[in-house]
């Protein structure tokens, strides 16, 4: 076993550790703080032996696997169960760990109020996610892949529903579960449809084109459920009932991203079908404009964030549909960093003034100058202003996607890059400039290092990683040099317009909201979408399952009291003997057989 | 080697009832009941565990009965349930039936005798015969609950009714097998499996097989011949109905695949879209029933019901694979719904009853049996690593490389959908509160038989790789020996 394999699976193994430890001894978990400070010790473990996995790959330059049989049979050997280290896997498990690591820190200070038994469950439940997304990340096949994934999405119900007590989170977990779960599927048919084709469940295999075109497609299926792409997006708004720092773990760097991550693991297959592509490519596009002009009209500033996280999610999407595997990694990386941050220092914003509307903030900036500073860094970065970390990787999407499907793509990318800018300029002037909209918000203050910590060490990566771009991009093996185009300059230019406009109609104190907003509002408050699915499950499967339970009960039953009351009628005495329904199961097995035996005659 | 040693399995727990009835008979009746549970735990401990040491092959009573690894793979799961059923009922049977707690152990031994010599059975006539030796102690075992009520002077009718009713469908599929059996025989003079290969099937031979079909689909509880399940569920006592559940089904689907892969196998044109239908029904309706259950026992009998259609997947897959992945299901079945019904019946057993509300808080109230209950129920859903995950992924990968693709996204589809009854189970235990419920107080036999079904949900869950291996051998062995 080589050294970095080691590393990656002491990354594994550290967050594990910790989950079975408090899951064996309840006394510890309810301790509150000793359980938290384990969960931590544990993702520290894990961070470091992250970072000393990348270290030992930058410095060699090979990918490595390790790996054991893990399903073997005569004529059947299914698959392995270890960890590969390679420019993909190793850079996203220091993201990942890092990032967790940043939430978690952050939740000792942000989940105080909480009573110690629940502070210790919640910590077990980071744990336990951390060990989930990573087994995920360094997975050498796809089924591996999967079981993380699915062990993903159970621990993110736990997280969602963490506030169970509040009838909408427990909606929201169970919601975004099964959403989720529905479009798993896709991974399960491709998955199945790749074993039988290629006898393996490795990603390098090569498939006929309508294989191809089949497997990838249900794999994207899979993305879009997890990824919070159109029109599987309305569960991610919902799950913002979970705690702040639960949102910054799930929807900047780990679940959401697990989707995105996908493709790129599984890029070989899906250069073997354009059609796929294609799909990626317009559902990408379509999500990061149509979810940015949801973004606009939202007045809590989570669910800003949320609507900006499928936002972004889409440029990954476009990207890897346009075949940059490298600018939707990219991308993700660079996202995951400044999405926490401000995550995060919303969270520390809620924490101040007990309410997530903007409306109610107003003047932060002055009241808390390293936290308004952190959210405006990383609302800048999303913005993509020139220099900080979401410029280069934005710039790359545009570049990837450019000339692409007539340009419509390309098109509506630059549409959202100017939407994004306004929408997080309008959040940085509402809630951090102007006056306080109440006492809350005039006497805010700043919160223990716990929580600032963090919010300084996500702010800096903001600032600096998008300089790491041509190393992220070495360690992949693909090329990429950062020059400045006239595309760069279109992106930026629309972005710094963008936050123009906000200051315009924001900047200078309440305003009514522009005409067109109100009409954006008016159709986002629909929840067209939302409706269509309620619709679809409501009417069309408790429909059909009661309808069922309904001929189960009365259609059947009623044929055979008829034909009860028909034998009764001739004097048998049948009925007397019974409870009532008893010889009704009976007569069904009669009319059962019947049903065969009518069948043969048929045949 | 002589029949009598090849046949030691089924003897032995013949010999076991004798044994448990001479015990019953010469002690004191009180102290009797738990003398008899305990005996029966232990005796089929000592089976099972010489099960590794005995080691014969061949056949036996003139190719009746054949010894091979697929005989022995279900003997094996048989006997664990058996054991994990006696572990989970010891406490129950004495506390509410302390005069007649001896029949209930002879009866259960008489039905797993039964199971054991059906998993050998390669004659049609022995393995009807099994298989009434196997259900008929059902009936009986189903009616314990009845007097129930006589103490607190409630008269229930339930669980009369759900004897009766079992019974009554039960007694109806036997004679609708028997004149299956005396078609299929008659048409193709031959009772052995092996011979029933080489014969094409008359019209009324395939009626005869169809009719064979339908009445083990009534024991397994496949749609349209689930309707005893709920009712049966929800009348008998929890930790009989863990076992009801989950034995006498494998038992089912083990027969299915002997008579229909092994013996009619290379007929498979003239019922294998029959048993895709029931397959498809199963899944359909048992996963949209569950959804609006209120009561745990009811929507795992629905849940069961869907199961079982997974579980007619792998034999519909026909073949080597596809008997493999249903031996493999099975036997995570069998762990896994046995383990959830007995935290079902602790919960009930602690106050809550066997409404879903009962298990609200159970998370903070009793967080080991909440968690046991998690696992279960993951398991059932198909997450990993639990070993359903496995289960499902193999019956659905068996089928699907069967050809049966249509069959496999419809299955996949409906166990998406049934995520969202097993979801309702955890969010009762999980994310609500208990409101005046206390922690249950659960006894140490009924603990253990939790703690094996878990500790093999996750084990194979976890290391499917000796599992699925042994499934292989059994297969292969239940399949070649046709060809020998």
């Amino acid at each position: 076993m080589s050294p970095a394999s080691s590393f990656a699976l002491v990354a594994v193994l550290a967050p594990a550790l910790a989950a079975l430890v408090l899951a064996a001894l309840p006394a510890l978990r309810r301790q509150g703080t000793p359980a938290a400070m384990l969960c931590i010790a544990g993702s520290l473990g894990a961070f470091g032996a992250a970072l000393a996995a990348l270290s030992r790959l930058a410095h060699t330059h090979t990918p490595e696997t390790w790996s054991r049989p893990w399903l073997q049979a005569a004529g059947l050997s299914l698959a392995d169960v270890g960890v590969r280290v390679d420019g993909t896997s190793a850079p996203m498990l220091v993201v990942v760990t890092l990032v967790a690591l940043c939430v978690q820190v952050f939740s000792l200070g942000y989940m105080h109020g909480e009573s110690r038994e629940a502070f210790g469950r919640y910590f077990a439940y980071h744990a336990l996610f951390l060990f989930s997304m990573n087994v995920l990340v360094v997975s050498p096949n796809l089924l591996q892949l999967f079981a993380g994934w699915e062990l993903v999405g159970v621990t993110s119900y736990l997280l969602i529903g963490f506030y169970y007590r509040k009838p909408e989170a427990a909606h929201a977990a169970v919601k975004a579960f099964w959403v989720t779960r529905f479009a798993d599927m896709g991974l399960l048919f491709g998955l199945l449809a790749l074993f039988t084709a290629s006898g393996s469940f490795g990603w390098e295999a090569q498939l006929s084109p309508a294989v191809a075109t089949f497997v990838t497609l249900m794999l994207f299926l899979a993305v879009v459920g997890k990824s919070a792409q159109f029109p599987l997006h309305i569960w991610l708004p919902n799950a913002m009932e979970g705690p702040t720092p639960v949102s910054a773990l799930l929807h900047a760097a780990t679940m959401v991203a697990a989707g995105v991550f996908l493709v790129v693991r599984a890029a070989p297959l899906f250069a073997q079908s354009e059609t796929t592509r294609a799909v990626m490519l317009v559902t990408g596009s379509v999500t990061a404009l149509f979810a940015a002009c949801l973004a606009l009209v939202q007045t809590d500033i989570k669910k800003v964030l949320a609507y900006s996280t499928c936002s972004q999610l889409g440029y990954m999407v476009a990207a890897l549909g346009a075949g940059s595997v490298f600018g939707g990694f990219f991308h993700l990386t660079t996202h995951a960093f400044f999405k926490a941050l401000l995550f995060l220092a919303a969270g520390s914003v809620i924490h101040a003034v007990h309410s997530n509307e903007i409306g109610k903030m107003g003047g932060l900036a002055r009241r808390m100058p390293l936290t308004g500073g952190a959210f405006i860094i990383g609302a800048l970065a999303l913005a993509g202003v020139p220099g900080l970390a979401g410029f280069f990787s934005k710039d790359l999407v545009l570049e990837a996607v450019e000339g692409k499907l007539g340009s419509l793509p390309w098109i509506a990318l630059l549409a959202t890059a100017f939407l994004t800018a306004f929408y997080m300029g309008r959040v940085v002037f509402v809630a951090f400039f102007g006056a306080p909209a109440n006492d809350h918000a005039a006497h805010a203050k700043e919160h223990g290092w716990s929580m600032r910590g963090p919010l300084v060490l996500l702010a800096t990566l903001s600032v600096v990683v998008g300089y790491f771009g041509g190393d992220l991009a070495h360690l992949g093996g693909h090329a990429y040099h950062f020059h400045f185009t006239g595309g760069a300059a279109l992106a930026s230019g629309l972005g710094l317009a963008g936050i123009g406009l906000a200051y315009a109609v924001y900047g200078r104190g309440p305003r009514e909201a522009p005409a067109i907003i109100a009409t954006v509002d008016r159709i986002a408050q629909s929840r067209a979408v939302n409706r269509f699915y309620e619709f679809g499950f409501r009417r069309v499967t408790l429909v059909a399952a009661d309808a069922l339970a309904w001929i189960d009960r009365y259609v059947v039953d009623g044929l055979i009291n008829m034909t009860g009351y028909v034998t009764l009628a001739l004097g048998s005495r049948a009925r007397k003997i019974q409870t009532g329904e008893a010889p009704d199961y009976v007569l069904a097995v009669m009319l059962g057989v019947v049903a065969m035996a009518a069948w043969v005659v048929v045949q | 080697m002589s029949d009598l040693l090849i046949l030691w399995l089924p003897l032995a727990v013949g010999a076991l009832t004798v044994l448990a009835l001479l015990v019953d008979a010469l002690s004191p009746p009180p102290a009797s009941g738990r003398a008899v549970g305990w005996l029966v735990v232990a005796g089929l401990t000592a089976t099972l565990g010489a099960t590794f040491f005995v080691d014969v092959a061949g056949p036996a009573a003139h190719g009746a009965y054949e010894a091979s690894a697929w005989t022995l793979a279900l003997q094996r799961l048989f006997l664990a349930a058996g054991v994990i059923a006696a572990l989970g009922g010891v406490d129950h049977v004495a506390a509410r039936a302390p005069k007649r707690a001896g029949e209930y152990w002879l009866l259960l031994l008489a039905s797993i005798t039964g199971m054991t010599l059906l998993a050998g059975a390669r004659d049609l006539i022995l393995l009807v015969v099994a298989f009434e030796l196997m259900g008929i102690p059902l009936y009986v075992l189903a009616a314990f609950a009845k007097t129930d009520g006589d103490r607190a002077g409630v008269r229930d009718r339930r669980p009369s009714e759900a004897a009766l009713k079992l019974y009554l469908v039960g007694a109806t599929s036997t004679a609708v097998t028997l004149f299956g059996l005396a078609l299929l025989t008659g048409m193709t003079c031959a009772t052995r499996l092996d011979a029933l290969t080489a014969t094409p099937l008359q019209p009324l031979a395939t009626l005869g097989a169809l009719l064979m079909l339908a009445g083990f689909g009534y024991k397994v509880g496949v749609v349209p011949f689930h309707m005893w399940v709920p009712d049966t569920y929800q009348g008998a006592w929890t930790p009989f109905v863990a076992f009801l559940s989950v034995a006498p089904k494998a038992a089912g689907v083990a027969a299915l695949t002997q008579v229909f892969v092994l013996g009619l196998g290379a007929q498979h044109d003239r019922w294998l879209p029959a048993l895709m239908m029931l397959a498809f029904l199963s899944m359909a309706v048992g996963n949209l029933l569950a959804l609006p259950q209120t009561d745990a026992r009811r929507l795992l009998a629905y849940s069961g019901v869907a199961q079982m259609g997974y579980a007619l997947l792998g034999v519909a897959a026909i073949g080597e694979q596809g008997a493999a992945m249903t031996l493999f299901f099975l036997t995570s079945y069998v762990f896994t719904n046995m383990g959830a019904f007995l935290v079902v019946h602790a919960v009930a057993e602690g106050g809550g009853g066997h409404d879903l509300d009962g298990l609200r808080g159970l998370a903070g109230r009793a967080p080991g049996l909440a968690a046991a209950l998690l696992c279960f129920i993951l398991s059932l859903a198909g997450i990993p690593f639990a070993v359903g995950f496995w289960a499902k992924l193999y019956v659905f990968l068996a089928a699907w490389q069967a050809g049966l693709g249509g069959l496999v996204i419809a299955g996949v589809a409906l166990a998406a959908l049934g995520i969202f009854y097993y979801l309702q189970v955890l969010r009762a235990a999980y994310m609500t509160d208990a409101r005046g419920l206390a922690a249950p107080v659960v006894g140490a036999p009924l603990k253990l038989a939790i703690g094996l079904c878990l500790a093999a949900v996750l084990g194979f869950g976890l290391w499917p790789g000796p599992l699925v291996e042994g499934t292989a051998r059994a297969a292969h062995a239940l399949l070649t020996a046709a060809a020998r």
